[in-house]
């Protein structure tokens, strides 16, 4: 015997899709700030979201998994903190040993991931192995981290690493730069593990249900740390991103940074119990947090205000989230 | 009697300073349906969660086929063909039926994408229905999320997962529960396919009529320890009560 699904209509399933929604908040957005100050629909303006965007997108791509998987990633903002400064370091020794400049980039991007890979590697360890709970794990990790690279940089932006560095942030095509369109590839490539490969297909399990997962035969520790450890790599990436538009490794870089990473995954729709989310609604639950510190300021408004508007926007999706459980309980 | 498919010889598991199971002795033919009943705290779980690779007893002997064996995760007596139905659904409730049935399993794409571990989601689909049908039960589409089935039907999907990837033994921890009557004996009749495929059956539960109806011998645990084991036609539900709690040592 089968069971026939019946076929909501397609505007039902569109206001039941977040993604959609999501999509409906941004336009309303640019549609608002444009209203107010017309400067704002510009490919300039356009390029300056994306660049502010793409080490929020990479924090929040790393997140996603984690969050999907049951869990919580509190060290991403203090990684790119310590990876850009580490990497800052080793590219200044590179520099002044005359080295190429694109070979030490490319070398420099490599320390900031494996600075990365390391820190996710210990939150792994910590959860699997000292059996303690994501949120504290990654607690002590990001106090860590953000107090190695205050005291290792002495509190001051490293400098004096290939020059180049800082031109790679220049918007050339449209309104994206190389990085960012780095970021988008990332983007992308995460999105397939996590919708379509067993990588994916393991996190929401675990996140789902992690005793079926188990006796179901998957490794789960093993697991866990990869998802720690990509979401490791790619905050030091950020941290690295964060170099090129700076030209140095400063240790404030990626302040604060879980909390927009976070943001952006809660907005996105999903949920902090696991099991949930999509990695499309993440890149756009971190568009509208940047596109809204943008605006504000090209409103006049001050930018503190972004956590007002930041603040109804995760009520508002948790909100949704809600109700979208609800009516699921009751089928 | 010939040599048993799967066997546990003096086997032991401590948390502790509690003994859960005390040096018991299981023993389950191919073809063959064993209850396996006991009070609360008896040490039920603890003997699946051995018999199923989830714990690793502290003292003790398990094997499969003759052949001595050791299980370090769950995996390896799955590999070995030791299939476990847990108690508390052991599906994901935010995947597919299909995806919940290939979980660990899964079947990937052909060529590089494969390679890289993309999946083969079509192909698990339909097969995973083929597998719930063959088994015999109401199937949902294998496109649907568990967290919208009903009960009855995630059991059902959870026990033709099971069944159809068994080839050799197949656990059963409380099965009909939360089930309406119907759903049951539709359970019921699912262990006797498995039965008939030359499968060995472990049905733990605490619904005596259905052990007594269903199946070929009951083995009865009371405290960490093996106290009865026999033919099901030698109980009736009076005795078997009895011998459960105890009471039957004091006439």
């Amino acid at each position: 015997m089968s069971t026939q699904e019946q076929t909501p209509s397609v505007l039902k399933r569109l206001i039941g899709n977040q993604q959609f929604l999501l999509l409906l908040v941004w336009f309303g957005m640019v549609a608002f700030f444009t209203a107010f100050n017309s400067i704002f629909f510009s490919v300039a303006v356009f390029g300056n979201i994306l660049l502010d965007w793409a080490p929020v997108v990479l924090m929040a791509i790393g997140q996603t998994f984690v969050i999907v998987s049951g869990g919580i990633d509190l060290s991403v903002g203090s990684t790119v903190a310590l990876s850009g400064v580490t990497a800052a370091f080793f590219m200044q020794g590179w520099t002044t040993d005359g080295k190429n400049q694109w070979v030490t980039i490319l070398a420099g991007t490599l320390v900031a991931g494996l600075v990365g890979i390391s820190i996710g590697l210990i939150n792994g360890f910590l959860i699997t192995k000292a059996k303690i709970v994501p949120f504290i794990a990654t607690l002590v990790t990001m106090g860590a981290a953000a107090g190695l690279a205050i005291v290792y940089s002495g509190g001051a932006p490293i400098a004096g690493g290939p020059e180049k560095a800082i031109t790679l942030s220049v918007p050339w095509f449209g309104p994206f730069s190389t990085p960012g369109l780095i970021v988008v590839a990332i983007v992308v490539i995460c999105g397939l593990f996590l919708h379509l490969a067993r990588f994916g297909r393991y996190t929401y399990a675990i996140g789902s249900n992690e005793f079926a997962a188990r006796t179901a035969g998957i490794n789960v520790n093993r697991h866990y740390l990869k998802v720690y450890a990509l979401s490791g790599f790619l905050s030091g990436l950020a941290g690295m991103y964060f170099y090129c538009r700076l030209g140095a490794g400063a240790p404030t870089s990626g302040y604060g940074g879980e909390l927009d990473a976070i943001a952006a995954v809660v907005i996105g729709g999903a949920a902090l119990t696991g099991g949930v989310g999509r990695l499309s609604g993440t890149v756009l639950g971190a568009l509208i947090l940047t596109t809204t510190t943008s605006g504000l300021i090209i409103i006049g408004v001050a930018p503190d205000w972004k956590q007002v508007v930041v603040a109804i926007l995760i009520a508002a999706a948790v909100l949704l989230q809600g109700s979208k459980s609800g009516t699921r309980g009751k089928s | 009697m010939s040599t048993p498919l799967y066997e546990v010889r003096n086997i032991s598991k401590r948390y502790g300073s509690v003994v859960a199971l005390d040096g018991a002795d299981f023993q389950i033919n191919a073809g063959e349906i064993v209850g396996l009943v006991g009070d609360n705290g008896a040490g039920k779980s603890t003997l699946v969660k051995c018999l199923s690779g989830a714990h690793k007893p502290t003292s003790g002997q398990i094997f499969l086929d003759s052949q001595e064996v050791s299980w370090d995760s769950p995996r390896d007596a799955i590999e070995a063909g030791v299939e476990t139905l847990y108690q508390d659904s052991g599906l994901a409730p935010h995947l597919t039926v299909g995806a919940n049935v290939f979980l660990g399993r899964e079947k990937f794409q052909r060529g590089i994408l494969g390679k890289l571990g993309f999946l083969d989601n079509k192909n698990m689909n339909k097969e995973a229905h083929e597998d719930l049908e063959r088994v015999g039960i109401a199937v949902p589409a294998s496109s649907r999320a568990i967290s919208q089935l009903s009960g009855g039907q995630r059991q059902a999907v959870a026990i033709g997962r099971a069944v159809s990837w068994a080839s050799k033994v197949i656990i059963l921890d409380e099965p009909t529960n939360h089930l309406g009557a119907r759903q049951a004996g539709e359970v019921l009749e699912v262990m006797k396919a498995a039965k008939a495929k030359g499968l060995g059956v472990v049905f733990i539960s605490h619904t005596l009529p259905h052990v007594l109806q269903v199946t070929d011998r009951i083995v009865v645990l009371r405290l960490g320890k093996i106290v009865a084991n026999a033919p099901t036609s030698e109980f009736d539900a009076e005795k078997l009560l009895g011998t459960i709690t105890g009471l039957n040592q004091l006439q």
